[in-house]
């Protein structure tokens, strides 16, 4: 269930003191303490409640006049924890203390919670100094931490976005929710008469594209390479060796330039685009990303805290299948458009062919994941039987019906999720958005479903930087640290790992 | 990919990059090596290539701003492995706005060796190339500190280069590429009328894998 963060009142205090004294033991506050702490003016107390329940609060103290705030607490009840709930917490008492105009925040922690230090760590907190035995009666040390908030604005803050994960060298320049740059070259091309994509051919295309597309970016921000405040790079999930281009390329950028990294994920940037387009993200939604490598449903009810994949492909990507029946139909790569060219005006009802994973029985164990291995094999075996009985095939109800069954697919899933989760939004993502009939059926479904589409520009949808730089500017605003330099290419990055 | 031969001179402070084989870097001023890292597992180049270069600039003292050249190995190596010290040289170069100079890696062998045999003339240097073949190339001897390459680079069955040149007199090392060695041949070269080789192009010497697509037939 969803994650809400409120501002505490006195009403609170028996359900705070419940949790605090489960989660503190010996350092519990009494809760006259916590009373006064509560109504002070100074202070900033929130909750986070998972539906009516207590799942985790954290508070604020800042004086007026003074540029220091100081974390006071924070709690996650013992069965909610490693669900990034802290993280949100975190987050909020950030922005709580920027507000307040404050530029350092400090705060203690048990010197033997090596947990709570990992987080603060993450939020750019460093160990300044120790308060010997400072919890009592345990005889703890207390490691004293603080972070800064000086500095530019993080929201305007230029992030550059580097992406290679697949055929497509993106670069891409942002301020904060803003695009300025989105640079793509891509090598479909060079892959049209394998059918599909080859990764040494990609990775080598990566190599040459690298430093025009870094130039031609900066070029159309009209920003110099020392008015970048950041890097972001995809570190996966793609194909390893067309990765690898990027992060190294990436990480040496940043010891040249002394500015500091994010490795991203691809997928989580493939909705994090469209920030980009409107400005801002609306959660929850439901995110649904096709394009050549991917066929993934997403759940997302914060971009950098809870992103769940609620299924994939098992076998071929959607934008692959495409690529493999336009084989099958003398057509050319990539499919997808071919695809649509053809099936235009033709009949998508002239063949049944099979919705993959849609019988009850698959239900049960692939309600949200997707297969179109058999449905390509259908297509063939139709193609191959008309041809040895000497019939002639209209290509054009071939093509439409085959895609009528991928986009039936897709979408029926997608909305479903949308009910399942009762979440009215769904966001398209990926290459295969491209797809007309996709669009339209995407359009009526949620219209007579009351759900709210977001299709983002196609230049957003498809492999590219922008998207990379903008969830490494939403890093950044959240407070996030840096990535360490020695993060590696993960060909199958879990959607979980937003930033490693 | 080439720039003017004549443009490149060496200027004081150098970083060079190899990724053909393990991870090396290296910081050198006027071709003598200040510092240099050495990581020979042939796997881990994406993760090691950032704090490699980071910390041979430390080591040496000197600040990435003060790097006026990147030399790097532009192979023959594993591609993939190959393409991370290239990638990293581009943007470091960008980054630094330094100029960009490529050395084959397998000369940074040979100058290593000619430096401790000097009275040996004739020398085939390999590295693995993987699918049990080899990456080799023959030198006759180094002028001017630059190692003066007779065949190659090429990659062969390590038993079929004897047919392609007579190797019979000719010594045979077992030593890695070494960053430092490739940067003192590229301040070498950059003192030569000649000029330093400013071609980043890598050596890929085979063709991707990948055979073109023959339409239709995808069931069964």
């Amino acid at each position: 269930m969803a994650i809400e963060i409120r501002q505490a009142t006195g009403l609170d205090l028996p359900e705070i003191m419940k949790l605090e004294i489960a989660s503190f033991a010996n350092d519990a506050w009494p809760e006259e303490t916590f009373h006064s702490e509560l109504d002070a003016p100074h202070t900033y107390y929130i909750l986070a409640l998972e539906g009516e329940e207590l799942v985790g609060y954290a508070g604020l103290s800042k004086l007026a006049g003074s540029d220091q705030a100081d974390i006071q607490t924070i709690a996650v009840r013992e069965d909610k924890r490693g669900l990034g709930i802290g993280r949100k917490l975190m987050d909020a008492l950030t922005l709580e203390a920027k507000n307040r105009d404050a530029k350092e925040i400090f705060l203690e922690v048990r010197a033997d919670n090596s947990v709570a230090q990992k987080l603060y760590k993450v939020f750019g907190f460093k160990q300044i100094g120790t308060r010997k035995k400072y919890y009592q009666p345990d005889g703890v040390d207390a490691f004293i931490m603080k972070t800064d908030l000086i500095g530019k604005e993080k929201a305007e803050l230029v992030v550059l976005g580097i992406e290679t994960s697949c055929d497509e060298t993106g670069v891409g320049i942002v301020r904060g929710n803003q695009l300025l740059a989105n640079i793509i070259s891509s090598s479909m091309d060079k892959h049209a008469i394998f059918g599909g994509v080859v990764p040494e051919i990609a990775a080598r295309a990566h190599l040459e594209a690298l430093t025009p597309v870094l130039n031609e970016a900066l070029e159309k921000a009209n920003l110099t390479l020392d008015e970048i405040d950041a890097i972001a790079v995809t570190n996966g999930p793609g194909l390893a060796g067309a990765l690898m281009v990027g992060v190294g390329a990436a990480k040496a950028l940043s010891v040249a330039t002394g500015k500091p990294i994010y490795a991203v994920n691809h997928l989580v940037g493939h909705v994090g685009a469209d920030i980009l387009d409107r400005g801002e993200l609306h959660t929850p939604t439901i995110a649904l990303l096709v394009s050549g490598g991917h066929t993934s449903l997403l759940l997302v009810r914060d971009l950098l805290n809870d992103v769940v994949l609620l299924g994939e492909t098992i076998d071929d990507a959607a934008g692959e299948a495409f690529d493999k029946v336009s084989r099958v139909l003398g057509l050319s790569y990539p499919g997808g458009p071919e695809i649509d060219r053809v099936a235009k005006d033709a009949n998508p009802a002239a063949i049944r062919f099979p919705r993959g994973l849609t019988l009850p029985k698959d239900m049960e164990k692939h309600r949200y994941d997707f297969s179109f291995s058999g449905l390509k094999t259908a297509v063939a075996r139709h193609v191959e039987l008309a041809e040895s009985k000497g019939e002639e095939i209209s290509i054009g109800d071939v093509a439409a019906s085959f895609r009528e069954a991928v986009v039936d697919v897709l979408i029926k899933k997608a909305i479903s999720a949308c009910k399942d989760f009762d979440v009215p939004r769904l966001l398209l993502g990926g290459g295969v958005v491209a797809n007309s009939r996709l669009r339209e059926v995407a359009k009526a479904q949620c219209e007579a479903n009351g759900i709210e589409l977001r299709i983002p520009p196609f230049s957003l949808c498809t492999d590219n930087g922008a998207m990379i730089a903008a969830i490494g500017a939403q890093l950044i605003m959240a407070g996030r640290a840096p990535s360490s330099l020695n993060f590696s290419a993960e060909s199958t990055l879990p959607v979980t790992i937003v930033q490693s | 990919m080439k720039s003017p031969a004549a443009s490149t001179r060496i200027a004081e402070y150098a970083l060079a990059i190899d990724t053909s084989a393990g991870t090396t870097v290296s910081v050198l001023s006027m071709g003598a090596v200040l510092a240099e890292l050495n990581y020979l597992e042939p796997m881990t180049h994406s993760e090691r290539i950032g704090s490699a270069i980071e910390k041979v600039l430390k080591d040496s003292g000197i600040q990435a701003k003060q790097i006026a050249t990147v030399v790097v190995g532009v192979g023959p190596g594993p591609f993939t492995g190959l393409r991370v010290g290239m990638a990293a040289a581009r943007y470091f170069a960008f980054g630094a706005k330094a100029q960009l100079v490529g050395v084959c890696s397998l000369d940074s062998i040979a100058l290593d060796f000619y430096l401790a045999n000097p009275e040996q003339s004739s020398l085939l240097v390999t590295t693995d190339a993987r699918r049990k073949e080899v990456f080799w190339a023959t030198y006759s001897s180094v002028v001017d500190g630059v190692p003066v390459r007779t065949h190659g680079p090429a990659v062969n069955k390590f038993e079929d280069i004897q047919t392609l040149v007579d190797v019979s007199t000719m010594a045979i090392t077992e030593l890695g590429v070494r960053a430092g060695a490739l940067g003192q041949i590229a301040f070498a070269q950059g003192l030569t009328p000649q000029g330093t080789n400013s071609d980043i192009t890598p050596i890929y010497l085979r063709e991707p894998d990948a055979v073109p697509s023959k339409g239709k037939k995808v069931s069964g």
